[in-house]
């Protein structure tokens, strides 16, 4: 029965995302570039499952997420600024500025896409495997450690925002039309790129679910109830920990990689402080060690912050504030728990209606002998 | 330009001059011609005084070009800018007390103005302030020629104030040194050796390179040494000065960092929201200040400052105890939701402040806490920074008496040790709880009140100071008050220094780099609690 409704949500899910968007879009209804926005939510739903695999699975507080995510984007944003440099130029303008005569060395790997790609992915890979062996090797844990990754997050916030770090300081990457010779203007990629966010985020949700099932998987909730017991048994923890902070973070590197050709620019504004507490409130708010939890939860804060930005500019943060501390005092489990708990109420509700007159002549009984 | 204009006042003044009726030219004719503003013979008066050039006249020209001259009968009086009394410019330059009876401002034509400005240099030396003096004797570097030297000499013998004598003394050797003629070269090099000012690097560096192609010269070795010895000194003043910050910036955040982790070691409670406190505190003294503007006499505007202190204190403890009361009291012991949640509570904070405020505000500092003192040539330790220390000095010894010396102490102590037995010992752990985040915030809330004398209010001031508190909860080890004042000094001090020699980022990435790597050594911070208590 259970895993029947399950399979029912993921038929709803894909249906409505994959058949009916694009069937609206089709016929006039939906607009493309809000199939661009959705597209871009999806984006954020990748990075909000890695942040669940850290978090929700391992009970680990990586507060540095933005940045990984964001370490994808600059990666195809300096394959997509290379390739779209004007006719003439043979640097990017905002180095041009900056009186920079030869293109840095770290930049010129990004000329070819196939290598741009690898980078994207395997610098972030390897900063979380350095940084993560560091950290978790000297044990540091909980508080300790969702403290270290704010101030990483800040450190290189403030250092790709910097202009001799070659990376287009506080405008970040803009200013792209092409990539891979697909206009990005056009509705034929904007929708291939919403096609193609919707089909990696379905992949990624496979892939962590059977991580989750697998005995890895069970490693890590087990490293998330009682770690110590974990180490005693035997297990290495920090090797656990140190592989589920990669694949998290290479995770929401995918999430950044897709995201930047469909808003075109990427600044260091989205890896400060705040980004990566707000992606870590998407989990929350959906429901934490649940996978649908973190996508149902991405999907549904962007979604308010589109609608509060448009109709209440001012209103917003009172909205997000507002949802970090409700999501804390009253939805422990998130709003994936909160389907739940009306199910059970529901349930038992029915149930208790029918038994009720059980119930009644039992207490009598208890009254008696008491 | 100026010399163009200058001629074609000279031929105008030459052909007035023989039509004018004869007239004995003196400088005291000439004074007397400018003071009764003597149309027919102001120009050649003007002219004969600029082409004399006599000492005596340079505090009445100098009272001319700068637009401030008063006349009575035969005398001439100026009045300084921010100084009190009058000052007699003509016939003598000498203090006049404050009040001086029928004077009469007056006012020349531009044309006498720019014909003066030649001699400016000159006038400006004739002021009772002593930095302008300073910075009139300066100028005489660049623009001092060696006929300015014997006016100079007879300027110094007078002078009574040491730096401005030391800044005369060396605009003549700069004048000597920068001559051409060796033997004055030589004498200005000897002079110099005796102690050379800051200030005389540029002209010795200017010499150093129109030696250049002599470099065996006993004089270019001299000149080299000296530079050599003026930067090592400017290299101590700003080792000095940067130390000197970095305690001041290591206070601020010790401030913060000593409610931080006091809360978090009782309660188990990482308090984000904890940096609006610092915030609270600010627009207190802010809120005051206005007050003060428009309901006190301004007499009284220098008091807000000290009464602001205790209720910042009291307002960003009192929002604090309300915000535990409400929300905080539901996360104890659940760090990473506190977490979350204080966060959000800051974002509301902050977006409460800006649409009541707006986006910058700045406190005026108290006359008393501004200037500083000069511990040394170059070396000033401001006022405002000074208060800050000791402001933190005597909050770290009240916080240290309240919690190893009171009743209350003993009781936060025992909370945060264990809360369950001390509940049973007929402890009221929630009073305990609330005194404490009452003492934390109000902490919080001092040093935003400290703030506003170093830098603006802005809604967002106390994000800036949150997570560098926090690295310093890590490292000093939580709840441990020793371990906090520590690390919180470490840090602002090696912040400021990677600051110095590198710029401000790169300065945080390494401090970054060192917590983590200490935290390999130290996971627990600097003091851990030994045995049983360590374990979770």
């Amino acid at each position: 029965m259970k895993t029947l409704i399950q399979k029912k949500y993921h038929l709803v899910f894909i249906g409505l995302f994959l058949i009916l968007m694009p069937l609206g879009n089709l016929l006039g209804f939906v607009e493309t570039n809000t199939m661009t926005l959705w597209g871009r939510y999806f984006c954020f739903a990748i990075a909000a499952i890695g942040i669940d695999l850290i978090w929700g699975y391992t009970g680990v507080l990586s507060m540095t997420q933005a940045f990984f995510f964001c370490l994808g984007a600059y990666g195809i944003g300096m394959y997509m600024t290379l390739s779209n440099l004007p006719d003439g130029h043979q640097l990017p303008a905002f180095m041009e500025w900056n009186q920079v005569t030869e293109l840095p060395a770290f930049w010129a790997p990004f000329s070819s896409f196939p290598l741009a790609f690898i980078l994207s992915l395997l610098v972030p890979a390897l900063f979380s495997l350095i940084f993560g062996f560091f950290v978790f090797r000297s044990r540091i844990q909980g508080v300790y450690f969702a403290i270290i990754t704010q101030a990483l997050a800040l450190a290189m916030f403030l250092l790709f925002s910097r202009n001799e770090t070659m990376l287009g300081g506080t405008n970040g990457l803009t200013d792209f039309k092409y990539l891979l010779g697909f206009d990005l203007r056009e509705t034929s990629t904007k929708l291939g790129l919403y096609f193609l966010s919707f089909i990696v985020l379905c992949l990624i949700y496979i892939y962590s679910s059977f991580l989750t099932k697998s005995k890895f998987g069970k490693g890590l909730v087990a490293i998330r109830d009682s770690e110590s017991r974990m180490r005693f048994t035997g297990y290495g923890v920090s090797a656990y920990k140190i592989t589920i902070f990669m694949i998290g973070s290479v995770i929401a590197a995918i999430g950044g990689m897709l995201y930047l050709p469909q808003t075109g620019i990427i600044t260091p504004g989205r890896m400060d402080v705040q980004a990566s507490i707000e992606m870590i409130v998407w989990v929350a708010l959906g429901g934490r060690s649940n996978l649908k939890g973190a996508v149902l939860g991405a999907i549904v804060v962007n979604l308010l912050y589109s609608i509060f930005t448009s109709i209440l500019p001012g209103g917003w943060l009172y909205v997000l504030g507002g949802l970090f501390v409700i999501t804390v005092l009253y939805l422990d489990k998130g709003m994936i728990g909160l389907f739940q708990q009306i199910q059970d109420y529901i349930k038992t509700f029915f149930a208790s209606n029918k038994n009720k007159n059980e119930e009644e002549m039992e207490n009598e009984v208890i009254n008696v002998s008491a | 330009m100026l010399k163009s204009k200058l001629l074609f006042l000279t031929l105008i003044l030459g052909t007035l001059s023989f039509t004018a009726f004869s007239f004995e030219e003196t400088v005291e004719n000439s004074v007397q011609t400018l003071l009764s503003n003597n149309k027919t013979q102001l120009d050649s008066a003007v002219k004969y005084l600029v082409e004399t050039k006599n000492p005596n006249t340079y505090a009445l020209i100098g009272a001319i070009l700068e637009k401030r001259l008063y006349v009575s009968k035969t005398k001439a009086y100026t009045l300084f800018p921010g100084v009190k009394s009058y000052y007699e410019v003509y016939p003598e330059f000498k203090e006049a007390g404050s009040t001086v009876v029928g004077l009469k401002p007056m006012k020349y034509a531009r044309k006498y103005t720019l014909a003066f400005r030649s001699l400016a240099k000159y006038t400006q030396l004739y002021t009772p302030i002593a930095q302008s003096k300073l910075n009139a004797y300066q100028r005489f570097k660049q623009s001092g020629t060696l006929e300015d030297v014997a006016f100079l000499t007879e300027q110094l013998k007078t002078e009574s104030d040491e730096k401005v004598k030391t800044a005369g003394n060396e605009a003549i050797y700069t004048i000597w040194l920068l001559s051409g003629n060796e033997q004055l070269e030589m004498n200005a090099l000897a002079q110099l050796g005796e102690g050379a000012s800051d200030q005389m690097l540029d002209p010795l560096e200017q010499y150093l390179k129109k030696k250049e192609n002599a470099p065996q010269d006993q004089s270019y070795i001299l000149a080299s040494e000296l530079i050599s010895t003026i930067q090592a000194h400017e290299r101590f003043i700003n080792t000095a000065q940067n130390l000197f910050s970095g305690i001041s910036l290591g206070s601020i955040l010790l401030l913060v960092a000593l409610g931080l982790g006091i809360i978090y070691g009782l309660a188990g409670v990482i308090n984000m929201s904890h940096g609006e406190f610092l915030m609270i505190g600010a627009y207190t003294t802010y809120v005051i200040q206005q007050c003060f503007i428009s309901y006190l006499p301004a007499s009284w505007f220098e008091g807000y400052f000290w009464v602001s202190l205790p209720l910042s204190f009291i307002t960003a403890g009192l929002i604090g105890l309300l915000i535990e009361r409400l929300i905080i009291r539901h996360l104890y012991n659940k760090p990473l939701e506190s977490l979350l949640g204080t966060w959000g509570l800051s974002l509301i904070m902050i977006q409460i402040c800006r649409s009541i405020f707006g986006d910058i505000t700045a406190v005026k500092s108290p006359e008393l806490l501004s200037g500083g003192i000069e511990v040394m040539d170059g070396l000033i330790l401001p006022f405002n920074r000074l208060f800050i220390i000791g402001l933190t000095v005597f909050m770290g010894v009240l916080t240290y008496i309240v919690f190893f010396k009171s009743r209350l102490g003993v009781k936060i102590r025992a909370v945060t040790q264990n809360r369950n037995m001390s509940a049973c010992l007929g402890i009221s752990t929630k009073r305990i709880d609330a005194m404490t985040f009452f003492l934390g915030s109000g902490l919080a809330g001092i040093a935003g009140c400290a703030m506003t004398l170093i830098g603006n209010v802005v809604p967002n001031m106390g994000k800036t100071y949150i997570v560098d508190s926090f690295l310093i909860v890590v490292v000093g080890g939580v709840g441990k008050l020793v371990g906090i004042i520590a690390s919180a000094m470490g840090v602002g001090v090696l912040s400021k220094i990677f600051e110095s020699f590198y710029e401000a980022v790169y300065g945080k990435v390494i401090m970054l780099a060192i917590i983590i790597f200490f935290l390999q050594f130290k996971p627990k911070g600097l003091f851990p609690d030994k045995g049983r208590l360590s374990e979770d």
